[in-house]
């Protein structure tokens, strides 16, 4: 223990702390841009500058040293920092953004730069799902440093050197041409919204604002969780019925929830694991909701596309449904559905657009919006979203179950799924629900469970750097494992792409509760009793894994290259 | 000049006959300091190195001599390379280093051949203490002559440098303990060990002068006595200790060490003293310069990044008689800014040119 | 001499900047297809790579002239009458700095001081130093290159 004078005051550092660190602890502000607890302390932004011994030294990479004297703010530091955001903001538009740097900004009141605009850096739309602008770049390296160190996917990195830096994939390439699997990660940690989501909110106001159409949203299982933060509120916010009513409040015309089709997932993939293990078919099967991870598997371990369930994602599954199933027993003509999702994900914008996902004779998905863009809707909707009364769903695609809700949380689906086989298996009911030995952000967890005699050996990663460490290990040892869950986004879709900005471990573990909290709070916890689930096998798909199921729910996946190419 | 003696290697022989930590001890005696610039004592810096615990170190020779006017290690290693390798082998006996590399710029390739042979030529001394001596050549790159950018580019990164601590003596190339050492700092330590030295820097002296070239001369030569040497084709208004290093009036009696010229806010560095006629223009100057630390900069940090482009803006608004009050203001605060919050050594010393230029010289800027 | 290269744990250093330096001498610049053979050869991605090949002022990414000729703007050149060479050059080549001859024989560029400040101006052309430089030796080293 180090005693530290921060302010003139005393304090106890911890061994190895840095500046920034003690002073979070210990509630001291001290504004920052690039640092980020989850990555690298690479002290490129300057702004975290604070005085020690005269000198002026960047608080988030300096560590502790006991008897150190330091001071958080005076003319000189207050000075320093201004001119360092006015540096950063001169190719900024004057209103102040409402991200990370505006934020700063606005803090140490900066609200326009003495420096003129220049815009001649690169600008890359060819993405599906990522709007790429260098103009609005800060360089604080967080994106590179996600996608290359966390992610291990490479897309991107700095091209050039001083002035002329900008983050690209290599040889003028856009994002869309080469192995970017859009997971996102680098668009919930731009501070600036130089790599952000296609916007879409505009196409689908306007689908509202068309009364020919039938405009029908569905909402991922972690919106609940997440979309509290994009409106002021705590992370950790279960705001389930205040969502539900903002969504009516916005004018869409039905309301479903895409937790139906997770525990859909759930029954049919849960019975293709049994189909496998008993037909000795392909093992381990992995999932295959996570679209990002679905590309990664694409581009860089093609040779194990087989072990992908052949499931669609519940995205996907409610897409084809809405415009078969509901359609029919609506009476809706289905050329006049626009389907809408609330996804935390950017890589679903690329999966709704996959040539295959026309299943029901339409394009099954017409718009996925990030729960930032929702979150933007409801603001410039004026809605007072904090006291708002709850609502609920709309059937028959609306009731879910607990272990629909944990698929936001990595583990999440291995945990719904062991809850179905088990049961099935078993021939019982179990009491015995919850699997906590796959929760939890450890980055790859392991378990064995005992079903019916086997032990059945599972896995669970989050990140791609784990997953593909995992599929390292699962080709060395393919016999090891029998089922495996993979979320692209470290710590699940709590963590996804498309989630409010910044996103990090600490705002990942309270989201996550809020879904587990959820979860105890439901009468159903297991997918295959969910009512509206055995409704729709009654009434159209006939039973687990039928031809119909087979047609509409399930899919096929295409081997490309580690470039792109 | 002494850094062209033939040593042959007997300095080496004497230094092995020693215990390694009586081998720092004589060059910690004698005084000898850093020639790269930042003037730290050789002895304790490979003092540090022997003494972190990780028992495997590195010697690394920074031949990337960048600094613009500076031209003493060019010369040593065309004309006695071989002492060079005797340094860095005597080097790596001290600290019990068994990895050496030469990180050698590249516009000085023409001279790796001569570094090879040398090495070939002393294969036996080097097997004897087990060193094995690389050559790594740089890719056009100023601020690789930066310690931890240069120890970045040898592991075939971009060069960019990183925070101290830790530095390179605890924590250096692939986190080994690492000592850097100036070409010109490893060629005086056979001299040293043969006790044939005398403490004279390497003066790199060029400008307006009609015998440009390098000066053998102690610290605290008065300016006169050595811009004499060079024969200034016209009168001299000023000296630039190249570009990190700013500015000062050509004052006769001035003496060249560092304290004197810090005092007036200039830096003397590794001596390289270019020297600017009256007919020169200052902020003309300054503009290549500032377009040097623009080029230059890697870009990893805000102020060095962004506020060099906004200070050459400036400077060419200036060299237009387009630049107003505000413009000199705003050059005044990025030039103290620039200077106390860039992460190394080229952000901080990349606008004391300004600083002394806008201090000494002010009238040329605001004509 | 490879030798040394063993500090580099796991295989860290696959002699990446060698590589491009041999490559840029053969080709002239470094191509998509020649840096993705280096990608494949070292298993180094290659966004690394190329963040590494666009870093260095020596390396280029894209197609030069067969010869470059690089002019040294230090202070000491400037001062000495470097731009004095550059319109010289300009003039006999019949571009102007940073292009490329028709023919794709010369590109003409600046660089940074090369250590030549006693003997100025002065330029490397391909890599080799030419001091004190008048318009009667760019005249010989333009003959020369051709």
């Amino acid at each position: 223990m180090s005693q530290i004078m921060i302010n003139g005051v005393q304090f106890e550092a911890k061994e190895g702390e840095t500046i920034l660190e003690l002073c979070k602890r210990n509630n001291v502000e001290i504004p920052h841009l690039c640092y980020h607890p989850d990555l690298e302390a690479q002290a490129r932004c300057r702004i975290c500058v604070v005085s020690v011994n005269g000198k002026l030294v960047t608080s988030c990479n300096t560590k502790v040293i006991d008897g150190m004297n330091i001071i958080t703010e005076n003319d000189e530091i207050i000075k320093a920092r201004k001119l360092n955001m006015e540096l950063l903001l001169a190719n900024h538009d004057a209103k102040l953004e409402d991200n990370e740097l505006g934020k700063v900004a606005k803090k140490l009141g900066v609200d326009k730069s003495r420096f003129d605009k220049i815009q001649d850096k690169t600008v890359d739309d060819s993405s599906a799902g990522i709007h790429h602008d260098n103009n609005k770049c800060i360089l604080c390296g967080r994106c590179v440093q996600k996608c290359q160190t966390i992610q291990s996917v490479f897309a991107i990195g700095f091209e050039n050197r001083g002035h002329y830096t900008e983050v690209n994939p290599y040889f003028n390439h856009g994002l869309g041409d080469v192995s970017c699997v859009l997971c996102g990660q680098c668009t919930n940690v731009c501070p600036s919204q130089a790599l952000m989501e296609k916007d879409y909110t505009k196409e689908v106001t306007d689908a509202i604002n068309d009364s020919d159409k039938v405009v029908i949203v569905q909402t991922a299982p972690s919106i609940r969780g997440t979309l509290g933060e994009t409106q002021g509120m705590e992370p950790g916010s279960l705001v389930t019925g205040k969502m539900v009513a903002a969504l009516r409040k916005l004018g869409f015309d039905k309301v479903l929830d895409t937790n139906f089709t997770a525990d859909l997932t759930i029954v049919e993939e849960g019975n293709e694991l049994i189909q496998r293990v008993k037909n000795k078919g392909v093992l381990p099967q992995i999932t295959s909701c996570s679209p990002g991870w679905v590309k990664f598997i694409e581009h860089f371990y093609p040779e194990l596309l087989p072990n992908l369930s052949s499931c669609k994602s519940p995205q996907q599954m409610f897409g084809t449904l809405l415009k078969t199933y509901y359609a029919k027993k609506n009476n809706i003509d289905p050329s006049k559905i626009v389907s809408v999702s609330i996804m935390p994900c950017i890589a679903k914008k690329y999966e709704m657009n996959r040539p295959e996902m026309k299943d029901s004779g339409f394009k099954d998905v017409d718009y996925s919006l990030t729960t930032r863009e929702l979150g933007r809707m409801i603001k410039d909707a004026g809605i007072d979203f904090a006291n708002l009364e709850d609502d609920k769903f709309d059937p028959i695609m609306g009731e879910s179950t607990g272990a629909a809700a944990i698929f936001g949380a990595t583990g999440g689906v291995m945990e719904a799924a062991l809850r179905t086989a088990v049961d099935i298996l078993e021939g019982k009911d179990l009491q015995e629900i919850e699997y906590t030995g796959v929760r939890g952000l450890k980055g790859i967890k392991e378990a064995t469970v005992k079903v019916a005699g086997i032990d059945v050996s599972v896995a669970v990663a989050h990140g791609l750097g784990n997953a593909r460490a995992l599929m390292e290990m699962v080709k060395k040892y393919p016999s090891k494992y029998h089922f495996i869950e993979i979320m692209a986004c470290p710590g699940g879709c709590v963590g996804g792409g498309g989630q409010p900005a910044p996103t990090n471990s600490e705002v990942v573990k309270k989201r996550s509760e809020a879904l587990y909290a959820e979860d105890k709070g439901l009468t159903y916890r297991k997918s295959h009793k969910n009512p509206e689930i055995i409704q729709l096998y009654e009434e159209f798909l006939k039973e687990y894994g039928s031809h119909k199921a087979h047609e509409l729910l399930h899919t096929k996946y295409t081997a490309m290259n580690e470039l792109g190419d | 000049m002494q850094v062209t003696k033939k040593t042959e290697f007997k300095g080496f022989e004497k230094a092995v006959n020693l215990k390694p930590e009586e081998v720092i001890q004589v060059v910690k005696k004698s005084g000898l300091k850093g020639r790269g610039g930042a003037n730290f004592s050789t002895g304790l810096k490979w003092e540090f190195t022997r003494k972190s615990p990780n028992p495997t170190k590195v010697v690394i020779c920074n031949a990337d001599e960048g600094e613009p006017g500076t031209f003493k290690d060019k010369l040593i290693l065309t004309e006695n390379p071989s002492i060079v390798i005797e340094g860095i082998a005597i080097a790596a006996y001290a600290i019990g280093a068994k990895f050496a590399y030469i990180y050698l710029r590249a516009e000085y390739e023409y001279l790796k051949e001569n570094l090879e042979k040398a090495i070939e030529e002393y294969k036996a001394e080097l097997d004897k203490i087990e060193l094995n001596i690389d050559i790594v050549m740089g890719a056009g790159a100023y601020i690789c002559g930066d310690e931890t950018a240069i120890m970045n580019s040898i592991q075939e990164l971009r060069g960019e440098p990183h925070a101290k601590p830790p530095y390179p003596v605890e924590s250096g190339l692939c986190n080994y303990p690492t000592t850097i050492n100036n070409v010109a700092t490893l060629a005086n330590v056979p001299l040293i060990m043969l006790d044939e030295w005398d403490d004279l820097r390497l003066y790199s002296l060029s400008g307006n002068l009609d015998s440009p070239g390098v000066y053998e001369m102690p610290l605290g030569i008065t300016t006169k006595e050595l811009i004499e040497k060079g024969t200034p084709k016209e009168e001299i208004k000023a000296l630039f200790f190249g570009c990190a290093g700013g500015c000062l009036p050509y004052d006769p009696e001035m003496k060249l060490d560092v304290e004197s010229v810090n005092e007036k806010g200039a830096m003397l560095g590794s001596c390289t003293v270019i020297a600017i006629g009256k007919s020169q223009s200052i902020p003309k100057i300054c503009k290549n310069i500032a377009e040097f630390f623009v080029h230059e900069s890697c870009g990893k940090c805000t102020p060095c990044r962004e506020g060099n482009f906004r200070v050459l803006e400036i400077i060419n608004k200036i060299v237009e008689n387009k630049a107003d009050e505000d413009d000199l203001n705003a050059l005044e605060d990025l030039a103290i800014f620039i200077n106390k919050t860039s992460l190394c050594g080229l952000g901080q010393a990349s606008n004391t040119h300004i600083k002394t230029a806008l201090k000494y010289f002010r009238e040329e800027f605001t004509k | 001499m490879l030798r040394g290269r063993h500090i580099f744990d796991k295989g860290a250093s696959k002699l990446l900047i060698s590589r491009l330096r041999n490559i840029q001498k053969k080709e002239g610049y470094l191509s998509e297809e020649n840096l993705k053979g280096v990608s494949k050869e070292t298993k180094i991605p290659i966004t690394r790579v190329y963040e590494v090949a666009t870093f260095y002022s020596f390396f280029n990414v894209k197609k030069k002239g067969k010869h470059v000729i690089r002019l040294c703007n230090s202070p000491a050149c400037l001062v000495n009458g470097s731009e004095n060479i550059l319109d010289i050059f300009e003039k006999l080549l019949g571009i102007k700095l940073g292009q490329t001859t028709e023919d794709g024989n010369f590109t003409l560029e600046t660089t940074s001081c090369i250590g030549c400040c006693d003997e100025s101006p002065a330029a490397l052309v391909d890599e080799k130093a030419h001091t004190n430089l008048n318009e009667d030796k760019i005249k010989e080293i333009i003959e020369k290159c051709k």
